[in-house]
This record gives structure tokens, C-alpha cells and sequence, in this order.
């Protein structure tokens, strides 16, 4: 095997690889994102490909430099750019621009219900249905991630020192309250259940709050910063990347306080740099830094199995079909892999 | 190596509000064709800086939450930088233009703490644009004006024309007390011939070798505490690992904020290479840097650049890690 070919040596090639499509596009992969049966792709070159059934959509021409970040609104795509451009995306590629900031960045952009929402800068914009005019939240630093619940009534924004919660209230009037922890909060996540407020740091650390009672609490030990952590399997686990194992912090019962994280080891002892959970089931697909991906059952951690062999760049996406048919890897080198998870999907 | 090969240079320009940083950097984006660069920006003046790649920042300073109280970060460059390297096309350089009353340090400490930072970009050199004219007033005012000269690795000495021989001289005096190390360059309307200012690779390990101490600077003749200034010491005699290691990092710990600029070449009793070492106040890049070269003396060398310096003591605890 040679690292430096940028080829998938054929003997090496998993099952998966063997019987997908490989795309080498040589464009940095930024996000993937599940619409239905398609999963749309941003890339490093402000473009956006949708992938259906193995075929790529020509190239749409969202951004001026680089999509930073991407979410699903309905059957569209939600993106932000380095051109400061908040675009709504059909999947046959109409482009509307809801959005404009000039020479600030669209950091981050999420949906709910049709209320449209993206941050540039230290103000979060929120197009509510209907409405042409967006509501500004202004926060006192650059906001680090947004995250909205399960029923879209409250809105996370992670930010220096903490997380500022807003609340819809029933005569739909946003309320403030702060979550305090001092250092650089980045991506935010709800847990499913709406019970915990997750938060990775510019340490290499995550913190957490249990909404109810506030209590809050630091989970660290990582050689590196979280850049990638989802729940998993409803609210059961949390999934991080960040250290040479997928390491997977208990959410059930009362939460990770005084409990040991599972520990998912992989072959190669490379960095996890991406986690996805696999839709309905007590498992994870887990990218790594050498382009290498494993689906794993995180109580069984003997029933892992390889998905992709390495390409030497770093996994920055994965996504699976809404039916759980088919998934997408991509990585930073520009190369994506598309496949069938099942092998009665084999023509 | 290869790693190397692949991170951005990062200039940064400092300098006070009117000394020419956007003169400066307009004349870079229009002298190197070709070249492609991003310019992150914080001051969105009346003048307009000709590029493609313009990005608008927030000179935001983090706090790091690892104890360690002088250590900040400027967390819009984080995200910036970590943003450009998702770019298709590859930049030749990255120039980071800071208000005129930032200090430099979060800045510099940024390429030492984050690990996506460090990895896929490199501080170049921090060029520091002055106003010949207005500088000494500057100095007098504001500390953040002494930290961006103490902080450069290269000072545009800009609008020349507008001084006197008598007064030109008074201001680079000052520089020199402040900075001995920094390359000064006399220039009007900042024409300066770019290879003086990119491509220094001046954070490098390899670049402390060439410091030569300046024994001059060691004088006693400023006029408060809180003045920069910097002393260099030189020996001989071949050190204790272990002392050193000992005094230093105590040092660091308990004087760091005061502390602007460190940098080294140790000569270790029993050792066959050179030690180098460069910090920015508390966080430090050390690393043997090869074999002492064949017929020369070996000697240590050892440059602070900081405030309150005499209160250190610096001079007895480099003393006593000589080699009994």
C-alpha cells in the first residue's frame, strides 16, 4: 500500500468501496447533508453537488470562495458562505438568497419548521414563516454554533463564556437566559430528548448542561478539539471525535456525571475527526484522519466493520438516506464515496 | 518537512491608525502578480484595499481556560484561518492587519495554542509599520504602541521625509532600546522591497540562530518600570540542563506577563546540539537544532524582551545555571 498515490489501491478496497461509486473531485469536502433519498454536498470551492442513486448533480454555483456550513429546510438545502450569502437551495438547484452580509462570513445556519435562521458575526438573523424581515439576537462575542430543539421553541447560541438559551414563549415572544462557562464555546447541540445542552470548546473539551436543573459539567481528556459529536440511538449516547477512539459518553438514566465514557478503538490508531450516528440503531459510522471509515455498534464494539479504506485525507462528511439504503463519505482531499449499506442493494 | 511545505505563511501588520499599514498593504496586493492572498482586516477605513479575498474580522481576544492567566488568543483568526484552509484553491500567503491599538501577543499565541492553526498555517513575521513623526509621542502614551515595536520582527519606518536627520535618529534610538533585534527599515510612503517583509519564516527555530545578542542594550537609563526594554546575557561556560529547565519554566510561570519576547541558543554540559528555544510570554517552541558547528566556540545565548526586566534577577539566575 502506498499513501502518497492518492489512489485506492484495488486489492484494498472494502466491499463497500468495491461495489459504490468513487468520486475523486480534488475539491475540499466542507458538509454533507441528508434531504429525503439525496444528500447535498458543499464544498471548499463555494460549489454544491447533489448526489442521488449514485450520479452527481452538476455543480451549483452557491458561493464566491467556500460553503462553511450547510442544514436542511423541508426538501431544501440551507447554506452559508465566505461571500457572506444565506441561500435557500432546491434540490434541482434554484438558488434564493435569503440573506446578505458582505464582507462577514455566514458561520453557521440551521431550520426549523420553516423558520430559517444563520449567524454572521455576533447576531443571529431569524426569518420566521412569511416573514421578509429577519429578528436579530445580538450576542457579545462571535457566535461559536446554533442549535435549535426538536420542537423549535427554544434556539442554543454557543458563544464566548457560554450558551445564550432563547425561548419562545406562547405568544411567540423571545426570551434570554444564560448558560456561564468560562473559555470559547464552538458547535452546540440539543440532545433528542431536549433534556442536555452539549458544547464543544477551543480547549479540547465538550461541556454539557442538564436543562432541568442546570447542572453542568465538563467532559475532557481529548488530544484534540471536538470538531465532530452527535447523539446517538434517541439520547442513549453521545459520540465524540477528537481522540484516537470514538469515544461515546452515557446520556441515559442521570446523565455522564461519575460514568465512564465506551471507548471505541480502531486499527491504524489514527484520529477520529468525524462521527455520524446511524439512523435508529445503537451504532456510528466513524471517520478518521487518514480518509478511513468503520461502522461500529457501540455496545459491541467487536462488531465494527471497515466501510472505506484510507486516502490519507481526513473524513469531513458523512451522511446517510433518509431510507438508510445508501451513505456518503467525503474528506478533505476531495474524494467522496457513495454506497449501499445492504448487500441485496448490489445490482 | 513536507508538513511544512504545506502551511500558510502568515505576516501580520501592525502599527498605529495613520502610519501606513494600508498604504502598505495595498502596495503588496498590487507589487506580487500572481500571488494569491487573503487579507483578514479590522479597521474598514475610508480606504479601500484592492483584493479578492477580503475578510472581515473582530480582533476578538479569548481567554484560554487552562490556568494559564496571560494566555489569549484572538479566537476570529481561529475561525478565519481554520475557514481559509477549506479552500479549493491554495493561497501563497495570509496577511493579518490589526487595529491600531491591538497588542500582538494573542495574535502570536494563537500559532502556538490552536493545534488546526498550527498545523496548516505559520506566523511569518510580525511587521510593525511606524509614523516617524508621531512615534515617540506614541510611545509615551500607550503601551500597545511599545508592544507592537517590542513584538516585531521587522519595523517600516515610515514617512521619513517628514523628520529631521536629529529627529530620525531620537525615534530609532527608541526602537532600538525597545526591540535591538528587530530589523529597522527607513522608508517613505512604505516602499519597501517585499522580500524584506513576507516570506521571513521569522518564528522559525532555524531564525534564532542568527540572533546576535546586542550588549549595549543592557542600560539602566529609562525612565519608568513600565518601559520595554531588553537584555541579552552570553556564556561560555556550558549549562545545566536541569538548572535551566528548573529556573526557566519557574521564570515563565511567575514573570510571564511582564515578559513580552524570549529567545535562545543553549549549549548543555554533555549535549552535541545546540538547544533553541523562542516564546511569546508564557508558551515556547523548543527544539535541538543540530550539531554545534565544527571550530567554532560553543556558548549559550539567551535575549528577553519585556517589562521590569532588572526586577528579575535575570543575570544571577542565568549565572547560576552554569555548570559547577
Amino acid at each position: 500500500m502506498k499513501a502518497d498515490t492518492n489512489q485506492f489501491p484495488e486489492l484494498d478496497k472494502t466491499k463497500f468501496e468495491q461495489r459504490g461509486t468513487e468520486f475523486k473531485l480534488g475539491i475540499p469536502i466542507t458538509n454533507a447533508v441528508t434531504v429525503g433519498n439525496s444528500i447535498a454536498v458543499g464544498f471548499g470551492d463555494g460549489t454544491v453537488r447533489i448526489f442521488t442513486s449514485g450520479e452527481s448533480s452538476e455543480p451549483i454555483k452557491a458561493h464566491k470562495g467556500i460553503v462553511l456550513c450547510m442544514s436542511k429546510d423541508g426538501d431544501n438545502i440551507l447554506t452559508g458562505g465566505d461571500d457572506g450569502r444565506f441561500l435557500n437551495i432546491s434540490l434541482d438547484g434554484k438558488i434564493n438568497e435569503i440573506g446578505n452580509f458582505g464582507t462577514r462570513w455566514v458561520d453557521h445556519v440551521t431550520a426549523n419548521n420553516g423558520s430559517l435562521v444563520c449567524s454572521s458575526g455576533n447576531i443571529v438573523y431569524l426569518w420566521s414563516p412569511n416573514h421578509k424581515e429577519p429578528k436579530l439576537f445580538e450576542h457579545n462575542s462571535t457566535i461559536g454554533g446554533i442549535a435549535f430543539d426538536a420542537k423549535g421553541r427554544r434556539l442554543a447560541v454557543s458563544r464566548y463564556g457560554g450558551v445564550t438559551l432563547w425561548k419562545k414563549d406562547y405568544s411567540n415572544k423571545w426570551n434570554s437566559s444564560e448558560l456561564n462557562w468560562k473559555g470559547s464555546h464552538n458547535k452546540v447541540i440539543f440532545s433528542p430528548d431536549g433534556k442536555y445542552l452539549v458544547t464543544s470548546m477551543q480547549e479540547n473539551q465538550l461541556h454539557f448542561w442538564r436543562l432541568k436543573d442546570k447542572i453542568d459539567s465538563a467532559m475532557s481528556g481529548y488530544g484534540a478539539k471536538i470538531k465532530s459529536f452527535a447523539f446517538v440511538d434517541d439520547s442513549k449516547y453521545l459520540a465524540t471525535s477528537g481522540a484516537k477512539e470514538a469515544v461515546c459518553w452515557p446520556f441515559d438514566g442521570d446523565g455522564p456525571v461519575g460514568r465512564e465514557p465506551i471507548c471505541l478503538p480502531y486499527v491504524g490508531n489514527k484520529l477520529v475527526t468525524f462521527v455520524e450516528p446511524f439512523p435508529n440503531e445503537n451504532a456510528i459510522l466513524t471517520g478518521l484522519s487518514d480518509g478511513s471509515v468503520f461502522l461500529s455498534e457501540i455496545e459491541k464494539a467487536s462488531n465494527t466493520i471497515i466501510i472505506r479504506s484510507f486516502t490519507e485525507f481526513e473524513v469531513s462528511a458523512i451522511a446517510v438516506t433518509k431510507d438508510c439504503s445508501h451513505l456518503l463519505i467525503g474528506d478533505m482531499g476531495g474524494n467522496i464515496l457513495w454506497t449501499s449499506i445492504w448487500d441485496e442493494e448490489k445490482k | 518537512m513536507e508538513e511544512t511545505n504545506k502551511q500558510v505563511p502568515v505576516t501580520v501588520l501592525t502599527g498605529f491608525l495613520g502610519a501606513g499599514k494600508t498604504t502598505l498593504l495595498n502596495r503588496i496586493l498590487t507589487e506580487q502578480h500572481g500571488k494569491k492572498y487573503a487579507v483578514i482586516v479590522n479597521e474598514f477605513g475610508e480606504q479601500g484595499i484592492d483584493n479578492d479575498l477580503v475578510v472581515d474580522a473582530d480582533e476578538e481576544v479569548f481567554e484560554m481556560n487552562n490556568g494559564c492567566i496571560c494566555c489569549t488568543v484572538r479566537g476570529d483568526l481561529i475561525r478565519i484561518l481554520s475557514g481559509l484552509m477549506k479552500r479549493a484553491d491554495k493561497l501563497d500567503a495570509i496577511i493579518v492587519e490589526t487595529t491600531g491599538l491591538a497588542d500582538p501577543a494573542p495574535v502570536a499565541q494563537t500559532f502556538f495554542v490552536d493545534q488546526d492553526v498550527a498545523d496548516r498555517t505559520k506566523l511569518d513575521a510580525i511587521v510593525t509599520v511606524a509614523d516617524a513623526v508621531h512615534l515617540s509621542t506614541q510611545l509615551t502614551d500607550h503601551h500597545e504602541a511599545e508592544e507592537q515595536i517590542a513584538f516585531a520582527d521587522v519595523v517600516l519606518l515610515n514617512k521619513i521625509d517628514l523628520v529631521d536627520e536629529g529627529g530620525l535618529e531620537v525615534v530609532k534610538e527608541r526602537i532600538k532600546k525597545i526591540n535591538p533585534f528587530a530589523k529597522v527599515i527607513n522608508t517613505t510612503k512604505c516602499g519597501v522591497s517585499l522580500n524584506e517583509i513576507l516570506n521571513l519564516d521569522a518564528f522559525s527555530l532555524k531564525r534564532v540562530l542568527d540572533v546576535e545578542p546586542d550588549f549595549l542594550t543592557s542600560d539602566h537609563d529609562h525612565e519608568h518600570d513600565d518601559d520595554v526594554t531588553s537584555l541579552s546575557f552570553v556564556s561560555d561556560t556550558p549549562l545545566d540542563m536541569e538548572k535551566f529547565q528548573d529556573w526557566f519554566s519557574k521564570l515563565l510561570q511567575t514573570k510571564g506577563q511582564d515578559i513580552l519576547r524570549t529567545k535562545g541558543i543553549l549549549d548543555f554540559t554533555g549535549e552535541s546540539d545546540r538547544y533553541v528555544f523562542q516564546g511569546v510570554h508564557m508558551l515556547m517552541d523548543a527544539s535541538p537544532m543540530g550539531k554545534w558547528p565544527e571550530g567554532k566556540e560553543r556558548s549559550s545565548r539567551l535575549v528577553f524582551i519585556g517589562r521590569n526586566l532588572e526586577s528579575m534577577n535575570l543575570k544571577e539566575g542565568f549565572e547560576n545555571c552554569k555548570s559547577a
